[in-house]
């Protein structure tokens, strides 16, 4: 159950962010779909050793960005992409986490289409294990 | 309102005319996982001593589940589970030994009893021994240092206790051996009001199950917030100018800094991104980024020794 989910201690990112970004990946591979419930809060935080207040917060934070909902004494599920607030902030933040990337390839000599096509191939990569079938949660 | 199971006012304790712990003011609610790290020499361990009454403070004062430390009745005793440093245990005896005189100061379960009950619970213990790969008949001196820890772990957790203060509990003890203790902490938070403050030196651990930090340096209490704003509140930012860099650093929360011909690393606490952007423009960078830093890099910055005569105190919001 959730062994997909890996922490790291002593990382530059708080293990509460390292849970959001791993949700929020298989969200996006499609490994989770709609409807999947998470672990439980408590259950997630003894299998990783955490804190369970870490787990919880994660979860506000995935709840906040419309990528999940709580159904109160059932528990946590993907939510509806169709129902997820597009919010000028996070797409802000978005925009500021590609500079890092993008400043990275063109340190690394890559020319502008070289990035696009980049992106272009990840993004497909993305999709196709979108519709790949998704991941054994169990 | 908040229930605080330990409460300090103005804890201070001098060892002949050396401060060891000065003016500690400490509240830590039911629930929570306190993490309480300083580098070796900082307190620590007197702190410690002082909350369970085993060092006189020589002013203040300090509360364990509503009790003046000095004066802790064997019935609150009961209730609170210490791990001292080096887990020092009666050697010559056997665990089963060591298991019957433990819980001799505790009243026993009865049968009736849920998990999370107060009292001895002799199936917690044995559960857990057996969990270790230990066994009855086993004498303390024959015993590796980890599985001493192990021993002690379980002799301190199967009376159940409120409160659990550990000191240094997984010092010298290896990977896999502290993993496992750090699974009985998160397993006895998941009871419901039960109260742990543990100090410890690998940071990893404590950004693990700490949701409260607590970073004494030279007596004083430095910081005392969530592990989260900890977190997020001490960071690095990197200015970037065309010339030399100011030889005057006026930003808000500023804890030190580092230059270079045309850089100027500074390390903040507590200071709002709208101030570090306008001290950039008003400074006449020509760019800037935030750092991003691990629980160590924080922890070595926070209480490097930068020259600071006089320590400063970041109150948590």
């Amino acid at each position: 159950m959730a062994l997909w989910i890996q922490i790291t201690p002593g990382s530059d990112e708080p293990i509460y962010l390292q849970i959001v970004e791993q949700v929020g990946e298989a969200i996006a591979k499609g490994q989770l779909a709609v409807g999947d419930k998470l672990p439980a809060v408590r259950k997630l935080a003894s299998e990783l050793i955490i804190n369970p207040n870490t787990v919880a917060r994660a979860y506000t934070i995935l709840e906040q960005s419309g990528l999940v909902t709580t159904k109160t004494g059932s528990g946590t599920f993907v939510a509806d992409p169709s129902l997820r607030g597009k919010d000028a902030a996070d797409i802000n933040m978005l925009a500021d986490r590609m500079d890092g990337i993008l400043s990275r390839g063109l340190n690394l000599g890559l020319e502008s289409q070289d990035i696009i096509a980049m992106f272009k191939d990840r993004l497909e990569k993305f999709i196709k294990t979108r519709q790949g079938g998704r991941r054994k949660n169990d | 309102m908040t229930e605080f199971v330990l409460e300090t006012q103005g804890l201070t304790k001098f060892y002949g005319d050396k401060l060891a712990v000065d003016h500690i003011d400490l509240k830590i609610p039911r629930g929570c996982i306190c993490g309480f790290v300083g580098r070796n020499g900082s307190g620590k361990t007197t702190a410690i001593k002082l909350l369970l009454g085993f060092l006189k403070p020589t002013a203040g004062s300090s509360r364990l589940l509503g009790c003046d430390s000095q004066d802790l009745t064997p019935a609150i005793r009961q209730r609170i589970g210490y791990v001292a440093e080096g887990h020092r245990l009666i050697r010559w005896m056997t665990i089963a030994e060591i298991a019957k005189f433990q819980s001799a100061f505790f009243h026993e379960q009865p049968a009736s009893a849920k998990q999370g009950d107060a009292g001895w619970d002799s199936k917690f213990f044995w559960d857990m021994i057996d969990y270790f790969g230990l066994s009855k008949k086993q004498k303390i001196k024959h015993l590796s240092n980890g599985q001493r820890a192990q021993v002690s772990l379980a002799l301190t957790l199967a009376p159940n206790p409120e409160l659990l203060i550990m000191d240094d509990p997984t010092l010298g003890l290896d990977a896999a051996i502290r993993r496992q203790f750090l699974e009985g902490i998160i397993e006895l938070i998941m009871r419901q009001g039960r109260t742990i403050l543990f100090s410890s030196h690998i940071l990893g651990d404590i950004e693990r199950v700490a949701d409260k930090i607590v970073v004494i340096d030279k007596g004083v209490i430095r910081a005392d917030c969530s592990l989260e704003q900890f977190r997020t509140e001490v960071k690095k930012v990197r200015f970037v100018f065309n010339q030399s860099p100011p030889q005057t650093i006026d930003i808000e929360g500023l804890l030190g800094s580092r230059r270079s011909d045309k850089e100027l690393e500074v390390i903040l606490v507590g200071t709002a991104d709208e101030k570090i952007a306008e001290w950039a423009k008003s400074s006449g960078a020509a760019d800037y980024q935030t750092i991003n830093m691990n629980l160590e890099d924080q922890f070595i910055e926070y209480t490097a020794p930068a020259g600071r005569n006089k320590p400063f105190t970041w109150e948590a919001k």
